[in-house]
């Protein structure tokens, strides 16, 4: 085991507060994502 | 008045079921034809096989839901597609058995004005000499009941840890051309986990064996993306997270047979190898379904519907990898031959691989093929139902386009269950299929739409994903606010 993740980091990544703004943000981050949309990727001939 | 015939009720067949029955009015018949009495939510599965939830709380039984929303359902597995009819039908038909019940072993035809064929992959594991859930200690999570299995041997091998044993555990892919890597890494990450909760970690020695050429590929070419202020590769992300997490890793491997306790396996360099195991989950390799079809002179038409999974509207001239490009992934799901044929999430042929293609020194093929995550599979199978229902009330042209070309996904890695232990790694791609033209020096992908997260809230994503997911297919109120 190498140890990777420093002690801080994984303060931060565990700290159940910290970890509460970060779903928040998470969510919405990934929910703009979502509502970003899809479409096509070809040129459509307009006759 | 028209009806659908759905085929598979699975993320994307109860997707688009779900949307076409709130969509259209009673007259209209939707049926939805499926040998799973349950549905499952397959992401959950993981924890299923580390013993941390009930198998029953991510299924529910479709008949009592598809009763009462008015949805037909015929627990049944198809075989045949008939488009044109046949001499007897002049309708276009699937031949369909029954799988339970006094009907069991019973054919029926079923008549159709539009098809959705989402029968997902056939889980291959006969592609892999001795690759069987269950035998030979290699285990599955692909279902709920593999799930349980794989949770029931992992269990007492660590009962046998604790008296002292030490293990090997070897999870990955199971064959040269698996896909699904996702899976087998959220699988590792949890296995890990639980090994530390259950204090008997450094009894064993986690490996993990995959097609990958390179860690974090999954089988999309691998990413590039935003980690805090960094940006990182994907590669660069799982190896930390391994060799963190004390997880050894093999990988350009082509698990080829299966025997009790050991994988042989071909590596790119040509080698081949094999591995012992005390216990291993290996994700098989997924294929069509073997279906065939006929015209109405009952004349072999498969060619014209199947490419292994069902041919819809992407370009599949066969190309190098350095001419592949986002043009070439399908849009709208339509068979090309026959209109009234669509087919999202898995069960659609993809017209090449994501990743590049590898061939061993002695010319075996060993990399990833493309996956469909759940994200896809609900966004395809929704457009394809709003495209019947815009042809159905007289739009001649579908407008609802979906290329993966042009889609982001989010997959939230599980990598440890528990509400104040749990962890996640929450990694979005924008698109899902690199777009080297439009993105040319970050690999493929928008960076602000591509990033990565490790910890906590990536388990309580997961969860709340669950939940959501499991009441969104209840259709309980307003389940369709819930995005795919
Ligand atoms: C263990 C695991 C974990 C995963 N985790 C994630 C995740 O975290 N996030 C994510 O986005 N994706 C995840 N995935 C991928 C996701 O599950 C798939 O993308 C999704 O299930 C594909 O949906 P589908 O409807 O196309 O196929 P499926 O879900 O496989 O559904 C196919 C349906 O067709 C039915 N069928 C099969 N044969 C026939 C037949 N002959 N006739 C009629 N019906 C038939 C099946 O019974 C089933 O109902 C995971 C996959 C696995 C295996």
């Amino acid at each position: 085991m190498t140890q990777r993740i420093s002690k801080s980091k994984r303060f931060f990544m565990m700290n159940p507060v910290i970890q509460f703004f970060k779903f928040i943000w998470l969510s919405l981050r990934i929910l703009v994502i979502v509502a970003g949309g899809h479409g096509g990727t070809r040129k459509t001939t307009t006759p | 008045m028209s009806k659908i015939v759905v085929l598979g009720a699975g993320i994307a067949g109860h997707v688009a079921a779900a949307h076409l029955r709130r969509k259209l009015s009673k007259e209209q018949e939707v049926v939805v034809v499926s040998p799973n009495s349950n549905y499952q939510w397959i992401p959950s599965n993981i924890w299923v096989g580390i013993g941390r939830m009930k198998s029953k709380e991510i299924l529910f039984p479709l008949e009592p839901l598809y009763n009462k929303k008015g949805i037909g359902y015929k627990q049944a597995k198809v075989t045949t597609f008939y488009p044109e009819g046949d001499k007897e039908t002049h309708k276009p038909f699937v031949s369909i058995e029954y799988v339970v019940g006094e009907q069991k072993g019973q054919k029926e035809k079923v008549t159709y004005d539009y098809l959705i064929n989402a029968t997902g992959p056939k889980l291959a594991f006969d592609m892999t000499e001795g690759l069987n859930p269950g035998t030979n200690k290699a285990y599955s999570v692909c279902t709920y009941s593999h799930a349980e299995h794989a949770w029931h041997a992992l269990d007492d091998l660590i009962q046998q840890m604790k008296k002292g044993k030490k293990a090997k555990i070897l999870i990955g892919t199971g064959h040269a051309k698996s896909t699904c890597q996702g899976a087998a890494f959220e699988y590792i990450l949890n296995v890990e986990q639980e090994l530390r909760r259950h204090k008997v970690r450094d009894k064993a020695e986690i490996v993990w064996i995959a097609n990958e050429p390179k860690l974090g590929d999954f089988g999309m070419d691998g990413m590039l993306m935003s980690y805090g202020s960094n940006i990182m590769k994907s590669s660069e992300m799982v190896e930390m997270v391994f060799e963190d997490r004390g997880i050894k890793w093999i990988i350009g491997a082509g698990v080829n047979k299966i025997e009790d306790g050991i994988a042989y396996y071909e590596n790119l360099e040509g080698e081949y190898l094999s591995e012992t195991y005390d216990f291993a989950m290996l994700i098989p390799a997924f294929s069509g379904h073997g279906f065939r079809a006929f015209d109405k002179e009952e004349k072999d038409i498969t060619d014209k519907l199947f490419k292994g999974f069902m041919i819809v509207d992407a370009d599949y001239t066969p190309k190098p990898y350095e001419e592949w490009s986002v043009q070439d992934w399908p849009e709208t799901y339509q068979n090309p031959s026959y209109k009234n044929i669509f087919a999202p999430g898995i069960a659609f042929a993809p017209p090449h691989a994501i990743s590049k293609p590898r061939v061993s020194k002695n010319g075996t093929s060993i990399s990833p093929s493309p996956p469909r995550t759940g994200m896809p599979s609900g966004i395809t199978a929704k457009l394809v139902a709003d495209n019947i229902i815009d042809i159905i009330n007289g739009k001649k042209e579908l407008h609802h386009k979906g290329s993966m070309g042009n889609m982001g996904a989010a997959c939230i890695a599980s990598a440890g269950y528990g509400m104040t232990k749990g962890s996640g790694i929450s990694i979005t791609t924008f698109p899902i299929v690199p777009d080297y033209k439009k993105y040319p020096d970050t690999q493929g992908r928008q960076l602000s739409k591509t990033f990565g997260e490790i910890g906590l809230a990536g388990h309580w994503l997961k969860m709340a994903l669950h939940y959501a997911f499991l009441y969104k297919a209840k259709m309980k109120p307003f389940w369709w606010l819930i995005p795919e």
